[in-house]
């Protein structure tokens, strides 16, 4: 992946240097030439094509914003219904991350997203424990969250 | 004996996108300053003749699954097609258009229906090149 970005940059600057002409606009267009050339190359390299990891990163935000949206609507609605009859409670999250940014990320999106709370995360790294203020059913909210933010992690580090 | 060719797949690894990248250069160079796609197809199928020398046969064909012959047939399509779209507009055949056009980025630009002549020539040019050298190279 950073050999990749590296040898973009590489090629676009040689493109400068064959234009003679050293303005952000030629540098652009020798990154989409390098681009294309590394897309055509793709399977010469052992990691993937590193566009596929920028679409995947930007994947991710996109469902991050999302879900912050939605889950903002469900808080305001408990806020403002007259009764009280939200059950809150405390489940164990497993998960399959390996990676110490992963686990981070993860336990971070959880928490910024309203309605969950990671309080703690076991020693060995595999259960995330998860605290719900409104919750029906565990199985839903942990396959809820191991769709969308695991899935969607994977893709970035894979 | 089998000898290790690391100095060679190593420095390969590099060179070919430069050299690639130089083809490309060529190509869009010709109109203005020597160049064009003769020379530019012949540079790029000269990228992927390096490629083969660095590996075997097997392996560029899991790295470039393209196949050549095709690549022929859309480059000379594409050169017809440029001539054969003159006689739409009513004028001779391979009668070019050219215009100027300010791009959100690029600025002020040229396009003319040349280039895509030219990539016609390009394609044909790699085609023709890499099926005659795998041709020979796979008979035994």
């Amino acid at each position: 992946m950073a050999f990749q970005i590296l040898l973009n940059f590489f090629l676009a600057f040689i493109w400068m240097f064959l234009k003679t002409s050293y303005t952000p606009v030629t540098f652009l267009v020798g990154y989409f030439f390098g681009l294309l050339v590394i897309f055509t190359f793709r399977r010469f390299f052992h990691t993937r094509f590193y566009g596929y990891k920028i679409v995947a990163v930007i994947r991710l935000f996109l469902i991050f914003n999302r879900e912050l949206f939605l889950s903002n609507l469900a808080v305001l609605k408990v806020i403002l219904k007259p009764k009280l009859d939200i059950k809150p409670g405390i489940f164990a999250l497993p998960t399959e991350l390996k990676e110490d940014w992963e686990i981070t990320i993860l336990a971070n999106l959880i928490t910024l997203t309203p309605g969950t709370l990671v309080i703690d995360i076991s020693p060995d790294n595999s259960i995330l424990y998860v605290h719900a203020m409104d919750i029906d059913d565990i199985q839903e909210a942990i396959d809820g969250i191991k769709n969308s933010f695991e899935k969607a992690i994977m893709e970035v580090s894979r | 004996m089998k000898t290790n060719d690391i100095i060679l797949q190593t420095v390969t690894k590099i060179t070919l996108f430069v050299i690639i990248l130089f083809s490309i250069y060529l190509f869009f160079t010709g109109h203005y300053h020597p160049g064009g796609g003769f020379i530019g197809g012949l540079m790029a199928s000269g990228a992927i003749v390096l490629l083969l020398l660095a590996y075997d046969i097997e392996m560029v064909k899991a790295i470039l699954p393209v196949d050549y012959r095709k690549m022929i047939g859309i480059g000379l399509l594409f050169s017809a097609g440029t001539g054969a779209g003159a006689l739409l507009a009513g004028k001779p055949f391979l009668t070019h258009a050219y215009t100027y056009a300010n791009l959100p980025i690029l600025g002020k630009t040229s396009l003319h229906t040349a280039v895509l002549f030219d990539t016609g020539v390009f394609l044909v040019v790699i085609g023709v090149t890499m099926t005659i050298i795998q041709t020979i190279g796979e008979s035994d």
